[in-house]
């Protein structure tokens, strides 16, 4: 017996239809990742690590999750890649449309709900996206707003979400949160350099326990001059 | 005059040889048999007033309404068939609350007033996958007042579906001599009590009946408080300053 033949796991010996359970339709497909926004007063931070993976198969080291709309949003994913990357889609376009219907760019706000309504709208076949919108509000401080996958929304200061959201949300909850803390002011937001290096820190953490997250970074900073993007390396095993 | 026409007065949406739509022409004619109408935009807020024809003593005044809210910092003044009016209101209605909905914000006014046009030429035959709702132009012109981002705006309709903005305009029966007037009086810093005082004094000097709190209606839309009816004592008071 050779190596390889040693080494193949034991479901690949079971009989195909005991595992696909004969050629059941599966729309739906887990593509892990992870997501994250923090919003300051007048900018607001997204991080997405780019690797893409199905079980313990990586499809892609960079394939990104965080999308930046030509009206200056970023929409970070996590969850169906394929769902993701539709729903950009569709957003982007309906941008376009109102940009072109009301001569001016679609607002971060009204991003935020037509979104809601997007995935609302497909409530009975939904997109498998947990979705995070990021931008500048129209007072120009930084809105965040978090979603599950059939619409339901809320304006939060910051979130993560996806398959290191369970060890990333209560890194925040404590970083940036000020959660359960004795005479903390909860109420505070980070200054723009505290903010990029907790959100650096919660993915070198996420990428050494969750096999789903890692290989590359994607940073979208947004201010009053635009959005700034940066590429950081993760963990590449 | 009209038998060199009426081969090309069949057809809505038939050009004549010289490039005319005698039905639109004929709709447009049907606004100048309308009451007066007027509006008159300031940097605080834009007026709008109209003239009700009381026909009868035993007509109940109250009952005539030409100033219709389309959302809470839009409204509307016409002139022209009023009942055709209610198709083009109840569009408008329905997509400023649609964009609300959608996009969590207030339209604005220039897409309202867009989206009253789009329907004021759907009439004839309707196109591919598009429903036809009325077989002939809607025989009513519309002044359009709001207020959003840009500030306050006026923009007047016509059956024609084509929109313009003005700084004051007037519509109907009197339209004629009440441009005339406004053009003369109108100055970019009006304020909004002197705005009020002239589109009454305007609408006086066209009006056949003596002005009165009954037979006009007085309505405002500003930044603060979106879109006002007064009521017969706010009338009554502006009528006493004039």
């Amino acid at each position: 017996m050779n190596f390889a033949e040693m080494h193949q796991p034991e479901f690949a010996q079971a009989p195909a239809t005991e595992r696909h359970s004969h050629g059941r339709w599966e729309p739906y497909v887990d593509n892990g990742g992870t997501s994250l926004a923090i919003a300051g007063s007048d900018y607001v931070v997204v991080a997405s690590d780019a690797r893409q993976s199905n079980g313990y198969i990586i499809n892609s080291r960079y394939s990104p999750k965080a999308f930046q709309l030509t009206n200056n949003v970023i929409l970070a994913t996590s969850g169906y890649a394929a769902d993701a990357k539709r729903l950009v889609e569709v957003l982007e376009q309906n941008s376009q449309m109102y940009f072109h219907k009301h001569e001016k760019p679609m607002s971060t706000t009204a991003t935020a709900q037509m979104l809601s309504n997007t995935l609302y709208g497909r409530r009975f076949f939904p997109y498998y996206v947990f979705p995070i919108l990021a931008g500048l509000d129209t007072e120009g401080r930084g809105a965040v707003f978090a979603y599950d996958p059939v619409g339901n929304m809320e304006r939060v200061v910051y979130r993560a979400f996806g398959s290191a959201a369970a060890l990333v949300q209560p890194f925040l909850d404590s970083a940036v949160g000020f959660k359960n803390q004795r005479n903390a002011d909860a109420t505070r937001l980070l200054d723009r350099e505290q903010a990029l290096k907790i959100a650096i820190d919660a993915f070198t953490g996420a990428a050494e326990r969750d096999i789903h997250t890692g290989d590359w970074l994607d940073i979208y900073i947004v201010d009053g001059n635009g959005v700034q993007h940066q590429k950081r390396e993760l963990k590449h095993d | 005059m009209f038998l060199t026409r009426s081969e090309y007065d069949r057809g809505v949406n038939t050009f004549s040889p010289e490039g005319r739509l005698f039905q639109v022409e004929y709709a447009i004619e049907a606004i100048k048999l309308g009451t007066t109408a007027i509006g008159i935009r300031t940097n605080e807020g834009v007026i709008l007033a109209v003239e009700k024809r009381v026909s009868s003593s035993l007509l109940v005044a109250d009952s005539i309404e030409k100033i219709l809210e389309i959302d809470s910092h839009v409204a509307c003044a016409m002139s022209g068939h009023t009942a055709d009016s209610r198709t083009m209101i109840e569009h408008a209605r329905v997509e400023a609350q649609s964009h609300t909905f959608t996009y969590d914000e207030p339209i604005p006014v220039e897409s309202v007033t867009q989206a009253v046009c789009d329907l004021a030429l759907r009439f004839g035959e309707a196109a591919d996958g598009q429903e036809s709702t009325m077989s002939r132009p809607f025989g009513v012109a519309l002044l359009i007042a709001g207020v959003d981002e840009k500030g306050p705006q006026l923009y007047h309709t016509d059956p024609s579906g084509t929109f313009w903005r003005y700084e004051a305009k007037a519509i109907g029966a009197g339209s004629e001599g009440a441009q005339t007037e406004l053009q003369e009086k109108y100055h970019k810093d009006i304020s909004m009590l002197d705005a009020e005082l002239l589109a009454l004094k305007v609408l006086k000097q066209v009006m056949e009946e003596k002005l009165s709190n009954t037979n006009v209606q007085l309505a405002k839309v500003t930044q603060e408080n979106g879109y006002q009816i007064y009521t017969k004592e706010e009338l009554q008071e502006v009528i006493s300053r004039m």
